[in-house]
């Protein structure tokens, strides 16, 4: 028997019980909000089709709407994977451009940018490129929140545990959520997942990409394949290891640091803003209660 | 409730999904329960640990408690009603207030219109994600009390993962321990069919009940909180070490299970560990545990 401490994996034999106790949790807090749908931005990608394929589980496939938002640069394939999935599932969608609006509230940044001196070597803006690529995750969570009011469905999240410790996401954007079923689980085990529901095997095997601009890579982005990381958040987090310990069994120094700087830098976006202390009794510091309160 | 004589007691589970907050709610349906277990033979109905409020309660615990020895006690008219009705004893958990306005995690035994008993829990975990100890006052004992001659221990969660509180009410003559608890659902493991919680509760439970030949009834709630689940896995373990009696993991429903005293004799004259237990060695070592402790 192996006593190496890993990442579990998501195997046939804990997948049932996985399966079905996040069917649970979609449908006890959905139904405790007062409705039984939800509503879901559906990039192609493998976390989104996991939890729509989780929502379309637990409330039926007439209760799960699923929102293509593509701009002009999204890849022909991602589209072509979310429509994979809503045709497996069955699902109503809607396919939502959001070129016009982006490309409007940029229209007069472009000069500057080509004055920038962040310009890369490749001919593009970093920064501009990032506050495009943050100005679109907002843009979809915005439409998401109209369409969670029009469609009288919550908004599902669907970030994974990985992105979310390392802060590779966009506040108030593709983090924003009603609920999220994936979010205590690793990318690694999303690929587990995602093979045991049964998601279309092009959406597993294409490497992971937040699509924001073309060619786009997480994993070149951030300096480290997500097996590698998860293997060290898994010991930083889940087992509380200091990183000192997980650099003694063996993991890369530097490697190790960055994530956990990372971790730590991105707190922020992890919790709600901050309130300053007034009162006596002030929200989320000593008025405390349970979201399921009502 | 039949005599001990008779040697075999029925016992209803109710691996229930408290509405929290809802002491109304909940009340009913512990009703709708209890008279359904009667229906099938139910001498005592069990229900899960803060089974009438809900348990990550944070402030709402200062809306729920209720002192039970006072005219409060109403409250809970219906269910003293229906257990005098169906003469049924009712095992159900709640947040007491006591008269110095004191808040505990109590489990009440009420019998026959009675309140027989009030277990206010001990072991009150507060890390991690639990955080019982800001609201709750600590219980100061293991008691057990008699129903129609078969003593019953009341341990609730935490109480458990303490062995020295399953020792004490072994010890006092406890021959069924209740264990009532609200358990999160937490890790994963390859090839591991359940949660690793829910694994070290039944390791746990089997070594309660073989080595303090004991009957064990455990009653796990299920249901969310704030994206918490809990697992459920009720279960009656005998005092062999083994589940007799087992319920779905991650589902509401009630089971049926039987509690045979003639297991519990032949178990306990085959292997007399209680008998043989030396009380006067342990409260000698603990004596000088103690005392050392105090000069450290």
């Amino acid at each position: 028997m192996n006593h190496k401490i890993e990442l579990p994996k998501i195997d046939e034999l804990n997948f049932p019980l996985i399966y079905k106790h996040l069917g649970n949790f979609i449908k006890s807090e959905v139904l405790k909000a007062g409705v039984n749908r939800v509503v879901l931005g559906l990039s192609g990608g493998i976390d989104s089709a996991a939890s729509c394929f989780l929502a379309a589980n637990a409330l039926g496939k007439d209760n799960v709407t699923a929102l293509i938002m593509p701009y002009e640069s999204s890849s022909k394939s991602s589209m072509e994977d979310a429509l994979k999935v809503v045709n497996t599932l069955g699902i109503k969608y809607y396919i939502l451009d959001i070129s016009k609006q982006i490309n409007e509230y940029f229209k007069n940044e472009t000069d500057e940018a080509e004055a920038n001196e962040n310009a890369d070597s490749a001919g593009g803006d970093t920064a501009l490129k990032l506050r495009k690529g943050n100005k679109m995750a907002r843009e979809r969570m915005s439409i998401l929140y109209d369409y969670s009011y029009k469609l009288n469905s919550l908004v599902l999240g669907t970030s994974n545990k990985s992105e979310l410790l390392l802060g590779y996401g966009t506040l108030y954007g593709d983090m924003a959520s009603a609920l999220n079923p994936i979010g205590d689980i690793y990318k690694t085990q999303i690929y587990q997942l995602a093979e045991h529901l049964g998601i279309p095997k092009t959406i597993i095997n294409k490497p992971p990409s937040a699509d924001l601009w073309e060619g786009q890579s997480d994993e070149s982005e951030l300096g480290f394949t997500y097996k590698t990381a998860d293997d060290i958040m898994y010991l930083l987090i889940d087992k509380m290891y200091k990183p000192e310990v997980v650099i003694s069994l063996g993991f890369e120094e530097n490697i190790v640091n960055k994530i956990y700087e990372r971790i730590k830098k991105s707190q922020y976006k992890r919790r709600m803003p901050l309130i300053a202390k007034v009162s006596e009794r002030t929200i989320n510091i000593d008025f405390r209660y349970l979201r399921d309160w009502a | 409730m039949k005599n001990k004589s008779n040697s075999r007691i029925k016992v209803c589970l109710a691996q229930t999904d408290p509405k929290t907050g809802d002491l109304k709610k909940n009340i009913e349906s512990h009703i709708e329960i209890i008279s359904s277990a009667k229906n099938k033979g139910a001498e005592i109905v069990i229900f899960p640990e803060l089974s009438l409020t809900g348990y990550f309660l944070k402030d709402s615990v200062y809306d729920l408690g209720v002192d039970i020895n006072s005219d409060e006690a109403a409250v809970f008219g219906p269910i003293y009603k229906i257990s005098e009705e169906l003469n049924v004893a009712v095992i159900a958990g709640f947040v007491e207030k006591d008269a110095d306005f004191n808040f505990y995690n109590s489990t009440f035994c009420v019998y026959n219109g009675k309140l027989i008993n009030v277990h206010r829990k001990v072991y009150l975990p507060t890390y991690g994600m639990f955080e019982e100890l800001r609201y709750f006052k600590p219980g100061d004992g293991f008691g057990i009390f008699d129903l129609n001659g078969v003593k019953i221990s009341v341990l609730t969660c935490e109480d458990a993962w303490h062995l020295s509180s399953s020792y004490i009410a072994v010890n006092k003559g406890a021959h069924i321990i209740i264990i009532n608890t609200a358990s999160p659902a937490r890790g994963i493991t390859a090839g591991l069919n359940k949660f690793n919680s829910t694994k070290m509760w039944e390791e746990l439970l089997s070594v309660i009940a073989f080595y303090y030949k004991s009957y064990v009834i455990y009653v796990n709630r299920v249901g969310f909180e704030d994206g918490i689940g809990f697992s459920g896995g009720s279960c009656v373990i005998n005092p062999s070490g083994n589940i007799e009696s087992k319920m779905a993991y991650i589902e509401t429903g009630e089971i049926l299970a039987e509690v045979n005293l003639n297991l519990l004799n032949n178990e306990r004259f085959k292997t007399p560990l209680l008998r043989d237990e030396n009380l006067n060695l342990t409260f000698k070592e603990l004596g000088s545990i103690i005392g050392n402790n105090k000069n450290k």
